[in-house]
């Protein structure tokens, strides 16, 4: 005969056991044999509950309250123990899948923009947010755009450092981008205010060394309206050097001659490598580069393409990209622009 | 042009080292380049007596000596040199000194005896003279004075970089003229004055007649009888050297010396050789035998000036004498020749004979053709005063027209417009007028110096010049323009963005490209890619390309010697075709781009396939740049190509435009090039990719109902072409045909060898409604009929 207090008793036995297996569970498994031993068919809560019957009325609200605490309790621990289990799974397992993270990362290979690309679109767009409009012209030219229209008449002495490939008489490769101005200037109604900028390759007849290729790159530029300075072509030098080379670039104009120009400079910018500071290989510690030429437009430079000199005025420059190329990346032999080893490109 | 600054100090106080002057001019445009400092290294060199001269106890070879060094005491220095004896003055470089030669004299032991110096050589001071043994100074030479002064090496040489424009600076006087300007001191030209004693008139003994006077403007003379030929004084040695001109005797040195100082070339002639007594300044007979003082025989083009005698050409004007009437020990009369020559006539016969003289380089210049007369009169002065001539009455001097004064229109508002500055009038006046400018009201007369100063602007440079650059105010232009660039320049920068994002690298190359490499391309005989564009004179190739695929394949060549196995490379670049042959008028000018890929397809790593690139990857970067240039609707065939393999050569093309051409290079290709890698490349005209991009791009909507899809497997003959099969599925997919993807091709064991099993996934799809599954299944079995019918296919189990 089942009495209410043994019953409760076992009951309590029951809690009391059930604590000490689910604690003593070492995996999933294991608990859910716990989980059986006392909620299965043959489990002891369901044994304890097949001996209800056999108590009074009275009594089996009172036993199936205390029945459903247990119940409850149980539960919860197994529920905790569970999720503790689970997690401490999740760590092994985890813990079981670490790898090298030193190996190095999948590859992926990105091509790159040659590195006069990528100097010549730096120019672009420091001159086209000047309100510059990019220009361009025929590689091989007439020696009459070359160099007649840029005031440079047959047997000038100015040719001769311009050694230039010929294909006859009258036509070579351009020696210079000099000569889309006047292209500009002539497809354009006189007067027309300009503001371009022509990049482009040129040729010269030179030997092909650390410092000189038959095939090089240059922009040229040419501001045209009323009333443009000297004044005007330093300050737009000024302006494009400090944004190429950084805020803390200097200029410096020496007097020089073109016969396009007049007057006409060579522009030095300060070295970007020492700033003017010991024994440079760079600027051999002058502390200054030429990089560009410039001038005011020569009126007959102006005439010669439907301009008037007395309406409107000019300035125009020329720089190498090459060379510029070469400080900005501290390259010292211009054969490596043309001898595209990619172990050189993939670098920029 | 260089000069020594002592020479320059014989007409102006400088009161600057000569770095700080050639900073001077060189900020005023007159380029310095260099300096030497020919004294470099003797500073503690002084010149000392032997006083006593004794063998070393304890060497065979050496001697101790007691030396006068004018310190009072006497120095003991021992010395290894056998051509001492005692008496000598010697270059003695003292304990500190730091040697041209690169030794550094310290005080020290030489078994066992001290030696407080170095008795020098010729060769240890870097001077000429024999080295053989210690460097013997004149008897009378000044004891314990600075070594450099007694060799007068205390000079500095300035070597100028001038500009075309500026053949007055060509001269001592000219430099003088702008450094007195620039130091603001007074320049204190010589006095040149001729005493004609020789009792006979010039204009008696000589003609002189020009011929063409297009090429030269004025020919003056002067004759010096009772010449006596030697050496000149040192001093003028001195100065000719230190101006980079060797001597060679009085009469050639004093001509080189005033053209130096005057910027006037001169010319001497032995006036016994002169056939006729006449000197023409006259255009070469074509054919015409010239024997110039080098004695080479030239034969004359027919276009150069020379001076002839009655008889023949007696040298080419300007360039080079001539043999028979040089300069010889004989030589007892002289005619002096002063002209002023034409500098494109010069600098063409100069160019075409090969002779870049001192002369010839200032006749390009332009000399000043109003002091012919006055380099005349120098010279005959300076011969004169070393005693080696007299002098005939008289010039003679033909000018037939002399060149008018230039004068230049000016005001200081033009001027400050064009510089962008604020000049008062005074300031613009007293420059000028310190360069020699006469102004009188808005006229300023250019010096007869200056035949580089024609314009107003051409003033304004002076102004800024002599002021400086560096006072010219940094300012913006007024106003604003749109800045931009064309559509094409836009088109090529995203071509190449887009093949970069593909993993290719940009290269540059050359223009320049040959028969050989037309060849080794195996460009047919008749294409028009061998009708090149021909340089006259070439560095290298001789031709400019027609095509990229050379210079790609000569790169990739090049990074394969270096062990750069794995190369994706582009070039964007114009290529030339002649309009005719031979040219007569400037080539078309096409750009192209190409590509190439070889090596891995993955980079090399740890975990990364090393299978290789091939035809399909190099399509596929083809493909995916159309893609993103919304180049669409286009058709690939196979095709021909002179450099690619005949069976892996594919066209796109839209409509009849060719849009690239793909393929492997052909085996016989890369091995002329030196390759022997499978290698793939592409082609492309940019105009044509410009023309078929689609002009207006818009997004399409994403689909709200499902996809079905179903796999469709067929058998068919292994020359079935996949292209072809998709295009009649498409056809065939009715309504709801959305695309279809090829996902296996199989030849192999498991089927016969003439077969071939193509897989295609197949996607139908509706924009309105969910299909049903019976309407993919209707489709499919149309387009599996369609398959069977066209291409005999078999469904595959």
């Amino acid at each position: 005969m089942i009495n209410y207090f043994a019953m409760e008793r076992q009951i309590q036995q029951l809690r009391e056991s059930a604590a000490t297996m689910i604690s003593a569970a070492s995996d999933l498994k294991e608990l859910d044999n716990v989980r059986v031993k006392i909620f299965g068919k043959k489990g002891e809560l369901t044994g304890l509950l097949r001996g209800i019957s056999q108590l009074s009325a009275e009594e089996r609200p009172k036993i199936g309250k205390i029945v459903n605490e247990a119940r409850a309790q149980i539960e919860q621990l197994i529920a905790d123990k569970n999720a503790e289990l689970k997690a401490q799974d999740l760590q092994n397992k985890l813990a079981s899948e670490k790898i090298d993270v030193t190996l190095p990362g999948r590859k992926i290979h990105c091509g790159h923009l040659h590195p006069l690309t990528l100097t010549l679109n730096r120019v672009k767009e420091i001159f086209i947010q000047m309100g510059y409009t990019v220009e361009e012209g025929p590689e091989v030219e007439t020696d009459y755009f070359n160099f007649e229209a840029l005031n440079l008449p047959k047997d000038h002495p100015a040719r001769d450092t311009q050694d230039s490939f010929y294909i006859t008489n009258e036509i070579l490769l351009r020696t210079q981008t000099s000569p889309v101005q006047a292209r500009t200037m002539q497809k354009n109604p006189p007067n027309t205010p300009i503001r371009m900028i022509a990049p482009g390759r040129v040729y010269r007849r030179d030997d092909y060394d650390a410092s000189h290729a038959p095939m090089f790159t240059q922009v040229e530029g040419l501001v045209i309206d009323k009333g443009i300075t000297f004044a005007d072509l330093k300050g737009t030098l000024d302006f494009f050097c400090k944004q190429f080379f950084g805020e803390s670039a200097q200029i410096r104009l020496r007097p020089s001659f073109f016969p396009f120009t007049e007057p006409s400079t060579e522009i030095d910018v300060s070295c970007p490598i020492c700033h003017g500071k010991g024994d440079c290989k760079v600027c051999h510690g002058s502390g200054w580069l030429e990089i560009l030429g410039a001038g005011e437009v020569h009126p007959d430079v102006l005439k010669m393409s439907g301009y008037d000199s007395n309406v409107v005025s000019g300035f125009a420059f020329g720089v190498g990209v090459e060379r510029l190329a070469m400080l900005k990346y501290g390259i010292d032999d211009l054969r490596m622009f043309f001898e595209n080893d990619i172990r050189f490109l993939n670098q920029f | 042009m260089q000069v020594s600054t002592k020479w320059l100090k014989d007409f102006i106080d400088i009161d600057c080292t000569a770095d700080e002057l050639a900073e001077k001019f060189t900020m005023a445009g007159i380029a310095v380049e260099n300096i030497v400092h020919a004294g470099a290294g003797l500073e503690k060199v002084v010149t000392g007596k032997v006083a006593e001269i004794v063998k070393h106890a304890d060497s065979d070879h050496m001697f101790v000596c007691q030396m006068d060094v004018g310190a009072g005491e006497l120095i003991q220095i021992v010395t290894g040199a056998q051509n001492v004896k005692a008496g000598d003055i010697v270059p003695v470089a003292m304990v500190g000194a730091n040697l041209p030669c690169g030794k550094k004299i310290v005080k020290s032991k030489l078994r066992g005896v001290v030696s407080n110096g170095m008795l020098c050589s010729a060769d240890e001071l870097k001077i000429e003279g024999d080295s053989s043994g210690i460097y013997i100074l004149p008897a009378d030479t000044l004891v314990g004075v600075p070594a450099a002064e007694v060799l007068g090496l205390d000079d500095d040489i300035l070597e100028f970089e001038l500009t075309a424009n500026r053949g007055d600076c060509f001269s001592v006087f000219g430099l003088i003229r702008e450094a007195a300007v620039l130091l603001k001191k007074p320049a204190h030209f010589p006095e040149i004055k001729v005493n004609e004693d020789a009792g006979k008139n010039a204009a008696d003994m000589i003609k002189i007649k020009i011929d063409a006077p297009d090429l030269c403007s004025r020919f003056s003379a002067r004759v010096l009888t009772d010449v006596k030929l030697g050496p000149s004084p040192e001093w003028l040695q001195k100065r000719l050297e230190g101006a980079g001109i060797r001597a060679i005797n009085n009469v050639v040195d004093v001509t080189n010396f005033v053209m130096v100082e005057l910027g006037q070339p001169m010319h001497a002639y032995d006036y016994d050789e002169i056939v006729g007594k006449v000197l023409n300044a006259r255009r070469s007979v074509a054919g015409e035998q010239l024997h110039t003082l080098d004695d080479s025989n030239r034969l004359a083009k027919g276009d150069e000036l020379v001076i002839a005698d009655a008889e023949k050409a007696a040298g080419l004007a300007g360039v080079m004498g001539g043999f028979e009437t040089e300069i010889t020990e004989k030589t007892k009369t002289v005619v002096l020749e002063a002209a002023a020559f034409n500098a494109a006539s010069i600098r063409r016969t100069s160019r075409a004979v090969g002779l870049h003289s001192e002369a010839s380089g200032r006749f390009e210049r332009g000399v000043n053709e109003k002091a012919t007369v006055i380099a005349l009169d120098r010279a005959a002065q300076l011969l004169q005063e070393m005693g080696a001539c007299k002098v005939c009455k008289g010039i003679v001097d033909i000018y037939p027209n002399p060149k008018p004064a230039v004068k230049v229109q000016f005001t200081t508002k033009q001027i400050n417009d064009r510089l962008g500055t604020n000049y008062s009038d005074k300031e613009i006046v007293d420059v000028l007028t310190a360069l020699g400018f006469k102004i009188s009201g808005n006229v300023a007369t250019v010096p007869d110096w200056r035949n580089d100063v024609t314009l107003m602007e051409d003033l304004s440079e002076e102004i800024a010049r002599i002021y400086g650059y560096d006072k010219i105010p940094a300012t913006l232009p007024k106003g604003s323009q749109q800045g931009r660039q064309s559509k094409t320049q836009n088109f090529t920068d995203k071509i190449k963005n887009i093949l970069a994002a593909l993993g290719m690298n940009e290269e540059i190359s050359f223009a320049f490209t040959s028969v050989e490499t037309f060849d080794k391309l195996q460009i047919p005989a008749d294409s028009e890619l061998r009708r090149a564009v021909p340089i006259m004179n070439p560095y290298e190739n001789p031709l400019l390309r027609t095509n990229l695929i050379g210079s790609i394949l000569e790169n990739a060549a090049r990074n394969l010697s270096r062990k750069n196995e794995d190369v994706r490379l582009f070039e964007i670049a114009p290529v030339f075709f002649p309009k005719s042959l031979p040219i007569t008028e400037q080539p078309r000018e096409v750009l192209k781009l190409a590509g190439l890929i070889m090596g891995r397809r993955e980079p090399k790593g740890w975990s990364q396939n090393s299978a290789e690139v091939d035809f399909y990857d190099a399509k596929g970067i083809v493909e995916e740049l159309f893609a993103q240039l919304s180049i669409l609707n286009y058709t690939v065939e196979a095709g021909a190509h002179y450099a690619l393999h005949p069976g892996k050569t594919a066209i796109f093309k839209k409509g009849r435009e060719i849009l690239a051409t793909v393929g492997e290079v052909h085996p016989a290709v890369a091995e002329a090039f030196g390759i022997g890698k499978k290698i793939y490349i592409f082609e492309a005209d940019i105009a044509t990719l410009i023309k078929c991009t689609a002009k207006k791009f818009v997004f399409e909507s994403l689909p709200k109902y499902p996809a079905i899809t179903r796999d469709l497997a067929i058998l068919v003959n292994r020359e079935v072409v996949a292209g072809e099969v998709e295009k009649v599925i498409a056809k065939a997919a009715g309504e709801f045909f959305k695309g279809v993807t090829l996902f296996d091709v199989y030849t192999g064991d498991r089927i016969s060898a003439d077969k071939k099993s193509l897989a295609f996934t197949i996607k139908f799809q509706s924009g309105e409604r969910t299909l049903k599954d019976e309407e993919a299944d209707a489709a499919f079995k149309d387009i599996l009929l369609s398959v069977e019918k066209t291409f005999a296919a078999e469904l595959r189990a």
